[in-house]
């Protein structure tokens, strides 16, 4: 909402004029937020109001005329040098940029010679001080202007004035306009309110000159849906000019709606929007001689009605929209916009004015779905009080008269079928004080109530027999019955009075404390995501955010089969762009997208993890239909390596799939503990290369995967060289107990190497596997010192060497023991694998 | 006892005593262990010259025995001295040799650990961890939220303006982005009854996007609710919380404004931390020299929201605030545009 300073003033009387920063902060502090202050005179300076007492032409040229002003009745008269051709006859006022005046292009005037004639200054056009593009010719005060001579130009031009942007709280239709602004200053700042001149009796219709044709003064009205429309009045002004220049008041009000951010459309149209923005309610005018029936009808429009709008679209309505017609036919779309054919025009010499009320919902309802929203639907949306409408009635018929020259033709027509009472609020002191945790005191909160125009009806009930006096608890039973302003629509229980009392008083009143500590049952467990965090960054990995939502191809990038939930994503109806339609179903193709982007940056060496949810279908199978449940938001874990490994002197060496492994190793573990993780090569994690997957395994479940990402797979990224990823749920891991400690090993262990020749397609985890399976209580830990492969070794073969510790809790091993243990495994593993033993 | 058995005693000690000068000279050009005790076996050893020397003793007479043997001693006494003096000074030697040794430890550093937490997480864990030592314990809810949670439960019905300064990414009429972390109040109070003291960190979407806005981004919301809370209450914790996350005394200005969840409501403003509201040079950006910044919404709990939620608004009454954790990191850690959170950059993680 734009306010214009001056406009304020004009409708408050103040104990003392605040400045208007004063003014700004005091509306803020209240709770309506001034965004920013503009002065809109603030474009030039120096330039006063002079009037002319004597012109002569310029004896060196033709074009230029001498112009003598003065600044003061009686003063000494100054020569100014003028070119403008409309130099007015003496006693004309104009604006004289004195020498030292700033203008808006930034020149700064200084005394010039002008054809061997020195000027003190210019007389102003109104492009020269930032007004409009018109250079037609100097600025001539109309004649009865009464701005004393001497004064800023500004005053004059009604631009000595600021714009206030406020920001008006969803809840507070009544601040829309001025009168409720100044309503709050004058809470805030104490003071009267001024309501704008409404007095009718000058311009009453004696009689009717002629029968009139078309909506004469007296028209019916039939509210159909009281409960869509609680109030609608009209009353006709006849014998209007539709002007578009106007009068001095009309371009006074032109003025001020520009300055507000309207344009200008003429003397008729201005004054329904002015009324608008100085008291809040929406007016519509229509031209009565285009209206026949006699009667204004409010109903329901019918499916598929179809209605031209001012703007000349035509318009489809449904049965939700609430029409204004004459007779049957629609006229308006009620407290949206009015219709094409009933518009006032130039030739419009007869208007009906309609001050209404309609209901919130059916108003934005149909603004929402045709996409329409003007100053008067915003305004309806917010709740616009009924009681306004007689007030705002006459109020643009007293300005419609006074510029457009028309009188009022008989009363106005008032519906009023739902007159909305506004009952008394109880309010309890001691609900006051507690729930604000300041002891307020029962005068204070009646006094601020009574600035915001409440009427605070009576007062009951004294403190409690021997109560003590304490402010956060129950002080007596005081109790006040409140009864808000009828404009004030949001106000309705206890708790809206104690903010009103609050607002008032200042929350600056309130002190700090600090609540008791409860406790709150149940024990929430530890967040699976938070450790899995915690140490992956330790160990040496960056940590990504990404957004929720991607696009439908970065998704399908992982090329997974299409009856993987992961494929079926939960769209989003109303994206703001495609990369945001889709919501992730995996943390990996944000991660291999955010390695082309470093890539970009010159950043190859990569190793970045994300710990968040992704979002699934609930259940099985394929599905398009639109989502009418929650999702699955399981947390996974993920992370890409790319390029080298962290270099000393010189690069590092390049990651593989096994950092990859580990890293996931280290996520497992925080969450889990030390469980045994059993990997296995597989080929069907499709966003992975398919001989080097790892999918890992703790009991019978699976619980993710790494290995080197596909190559397909990151192409389609825009990731070129190779690159190694893991990719785990973490709802899969059960939380790790606390660890119990385990007796120090007290006797020494030995350990015996093997060397075995063996296929190189047998994976290390078989051997490990048939290690284990033998049994051998004695064996402590198995560890892999070398894996070779050479064309030497022959055809398809590999040599590894395995060290196993061997070690007995209670005592030192023989070697007679350690050998026979070493022997029998040994043996397995050259019987079971098979393998040569070296 | 005769002269000359008597100058052999004499002549024999001599010898011993000469021992204790060629020993000297012999170990002296040595700086190993190994020559230095081979020239003692030399002197010393089973057919060392010492030993060869002392052979005649049996033949003296018994009065000039000991004389001889005492000499014999002595030189045995001094090789063994010299020995372990020569010895102990090798060991110096090497030590001192070891202690000239330099490196050039201005090389660049091995890297060790060089893992970043986003400070975003770094935040949120700090934030959690403030508002814990206020007895507040951390809840969650999903992101694919419904419509009922996010908005009807707390006073926002369809049709209400107020979704206007919310604009929400739908995924079907029922089914939303969640605007905010308010809807894991109200799933809170549908499960647990009061006492309540939860804060609920997590990502929220609305339709916007600018510097200081992102489409998707994180929002920590705060609620307690119990016998007595009052509005200083809820001052109180904010104060508490943006000096401990500031590290210095902030005050908190509550500024009425409008939300319908909460009555009365408030905008959550903090001392500005870069200027704390002096008049500085030039003037502060952050706060364009008001002294304040904006971080956040509050409020005490709408009776409409308790009834949505089944708890009773006249026993009880609570307090609710939401901040963006974007704008805390921001304001603590002069992150200009918001962007940067989201795009994995490294020349941005790398630097928290
Ligand atoms: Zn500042």
């Amino acid at each position: 909402m734009k306010v214009l300073w001056s406009w304020l003033l004009e409708l408050c009387d103040l104990d003392r004029q605040p400045t208007v920063e004063e003014g700004a902060r005091a509306l803020t502090r209240g709770g309506l937020e001034i965004e920013g202050i503009t002065d809109l005179g603030a474009g030039f300076s120096g330039v006063v109001v002079a009037e002319v007492v004597g012109k002569r032409p310029h004896p060196q040229a033709d074009k230029l005329t001498l112009v003598d002003v003065i600044t003061e009745r009686g003063g000494a008269a100054t020569q100014v040098v003028c070119g403008a051709s409309n130099v007015p006859e003496p006693g004309r006022k104009v604006l004289w940029a004195q020498v030292g005046a700033t203008l808006p292009n930034g020149l700064v005037l200084a005394p010039k010679p002008v054809k061997g004639i020195v000027s003190p200054g210019m007389l102003c056009a109104e492009d020269e001080l930032g007004l409009s593009e018109d250079h037609a010719g100097i600025v001539v005060l109309d004649d009865d202007d009464r701005t004393p001579l001497g004064a800023p130009a500004q005053r004059a031009l009604g631009i000595e004035d600021w714009l206030l942007e406020l920001n008006a709280p969803a809840n507070r239709g009544d601040v829309l306009g001025h009168l409720g602004i100044a309503r709050e200053l004058i809470a805030v700042l104490r003071g009267k309110l001024v309501p704008p001149d409404v007095d009718l009796s000058a311009h009453l219709a004696a009689h009717l000159a002629a029968p009139l044709a078309g909506a004469g003064p007296r028209v019916d009205i039939v509210i159909q849906d009281p409960e869509a429309c609680p109030r609608y009045t009209a009353r006709v002004i006849d014998g209007v000019r539709v002007d578009k220049v106007g009068n001095a008041l009309a371009r006074r009000i032109a003025q001020r709606l520009r300055g507000v951010g309207v344009r200008p459309i003429s003397n008729i149209v201005d004054v329904t929007n002015y009324v608008m923005f100085e008291l809040g309610q929406p007016l519509h005018a229509f031209d009565a001689q285009t209206l026949t029936a006699g009667v204004i009808g409010i109903s329901h429009a019918s499916d598929g009605e179809k209605f031209t709008t001012l703007d000349g679209i035509d318009r489809t309505l449904v049965r939700g929209d609430l029409m204004i017609r004459d007779g049957g036919r629609g006229i308006a779309l009620a407290g949206v916009m009015g219709g094409l054919e009933s518009e006032v025009t130039d030739k419009t010499t007869r208007v009906l004015l309609e001050s209404a009320s309609f209901r919130p919902l059916t108003v934005r309802r149909t603004a929402r779905r045709l996409g329409l929203h003007s100053e008067a639907s915003h305004r309806f949306e917010r709740g616009v009080d009924p009681e306004l409408a007689q007030l705002a009635s006459a109020r643009a018929a007293r300005l419609l008269c006074l510029v457009g020259g028309g009188q009022v033709l008989g009363d106005v027509v008032d519906a009023y079928p739902q007159r909305r009472t506004v009952p008394a609020i109880p309010v309890r002191l001691s609900r006051v004080r507690m729930l604000t945790g300041v002891a307020l005191e029962s005068s204070t909160c009646r006094d601020a109530l009574e600035r915001l125009g409440c009427v605070v009806r009576s007062s009951r009930g004294r403190p409690a027999e021997g109560a003590v006096e304490d402010a956060r608890i129950n002080s007596g039973d005081e109790t006040f019955d409140v009864t808000p302003p009828s404009t004030r629509v949001d106000i309705t229980r206890e708790v809206d009075v104690i903010e009103e009392i609050l607002r008032v008083v200042g929350y600056e009143q309130v002190t700090s404390t600090l609540p008791a500590m409860r406790q709150a049952p149940g024990v929430r467990p530890r967040d699976r995501a938070e450790l899995a965090r915690a140490a992956l960054a330790q160990a040496g990995m960056a940590e990504a955010i990404t957004f929720g939502f991607q696009s439908i191809e970065r998704n399908a990038a992982l090329g997974l089969p299409g009856t993987d939930r992961r494929m079926q994503p939960i769209t989003i109806r109303n994206p703001m762009s495609i990369d945001q339609a889709a919501m992730r179903t995996s943390l990996v193709p944000n991660l291999v997208a955010a390695i082309a982007r470093n890539a970009s940056h010159g950043r190859p060496d990569v190793a970045l993890f994300e710990v968040g949810s992704v979002f699934l279908r609930r259940g099985e199978g394929v599905s398009e239909r639109p989502l009418h449940e929650l999702a699955d938001e399981p947390v996974w874990a993920a992370g890409v390596l790319a390029g080298r490994r962290p270099g000393h002197i010189g690069a590092g060496t390049p990651w593989d799939a096994l950092d990859a492994q580990g890293f996931a190793l280290v996520a497992i573990r925080a969450v889990a503990g030390d469980v045994r993780v059993r990997t296995r090569a597989v080929k069907t994690v499709s966003y992975l290369h398919p001989g080097v997957t790892g999918e890992l395994v703790i009991g019978a479940d699976i619980v993710g995967w790494f290995g080197e990402l596909h190559p397909e797979v990151r192409n389609r990224l825009g990731v070129e060289g190779p690159a190694y990823a893991f990719d785990l749920d973490l709802t899969k891991l059960a939380l790790a107990a606390p660890s119990q400690m385990q007796p120090i090993a007290r006797f020494p262990g030995s350990a015996r190497d093997v060397s075995l020749l063996l296929g190189e397609d047998i994976p290390a985890a078989r051997i490990e596997d048939v290690i284990e399976q033998a049994n051998e209580p004695l064996v402590a830990a198995v560890r892999l010192l070398e894996d070779y492969r050479d064309a030497k070794l022959g055809e398809g073969k590999k040599s590894m060497l395995w060290s196993i510790a061997y070690r007995a809790a209670d005592r030192t091993l023989t070697d007679f023991e350690v050998d026979k243990a070493h022997e029998n495994i040994v043996a397995r593993l050259v019987d079971n694998l098979p393998a040569q033993r070296r | 006892m005769t002269d000359s058995d008597h100058a052999l005693a004499e002549l024999t000690i001599q010898q011993l005593d000469g021992f204790a000068t060629e020993f000297a000279r012999a170990i002296e050009p040595l700086v190993d262990e190994q020559s230095i005790r081979a020239v003692q076996a030399q002197f010393l050893g089973k057919k060392g010259k010492v030993g060869e020397v002392l052979k005649i003793v049996g033949k003296l007479p018994p009065a000039d025995r000991a004389k001889v043997g005492a000499a014999g001693n002595k030189i045995k006494n001094t090789i063994e001295h010299e020995v372990a003096r020569r010895l102990g000074e090798l060991v110096h030697a090497a030590a001192r040799a070891d202690l000239a040794r330099t490196f050039d430890v201005t090389l660049p550093a091995r890297p060790h650990g060089g893992g970043h937490l986003h400070l975003l997480t770094q935040v949120r864990l700090e934030a959690v961890q403030i508002f814990s030592e206020l007895g507040f314990v951390v809840a969650d809810g999903p992101q694919i939220e419904t419509d009922w949670h996010t908005f009807e439960a707390l006073a926002i019905p369809k049709e209400h303006p107020a979704r206007d300064m919310q604009d929400t990414f739908y995924v079907s009429e029922e089914i939303v982005l969640r605007t905010h972390t308010s809807p894991v109040q109200v799933r809170t109070m549908l499960t647990q009854p009061p006492p309540i003291r939860i804060v609920a960190p997590g990502h929220v979407y609305r339709r916007d996007d600018d510097p200081t806005h992102s489409p998707m981004f994180t929002q920590i919301e705060g609620l307690a609710v119990d016998e007595g809370i009052s509005f200083a209450d809820l001052k109180g914790v904010l104060i508490h919380f943006v000096s401990r996350f500031f590290q210095r005394d902030l005050t908190v200005r509550l500024r009425p404004s409008y939300f319908p969840f909460v009555e009365p409501g408030a905008e959550v403003d903090m001392q500005c931390s870069f200027c704390m509201g002096a008049a500085v040079s030039p003037p502060c950006r952050i706060c364009k020299t008001t002294g304040w910044v904006e971080i956040g919404g509050a409020g005490m709990v709408d009776p409409d929201v308790f009834a949505q939620c089944k708890v009773d608004s006249e026993k009880y009454t609570g307090f609710a605030f939401g901040m963006g954790l974007e704008r805390m990191a921001m304001l603590r850690h002069g992150v200009n545009d918001i962007k940067f959170y989201y795009e994995g950059d490294l020349r941005f993680l790398e630097q928290f």
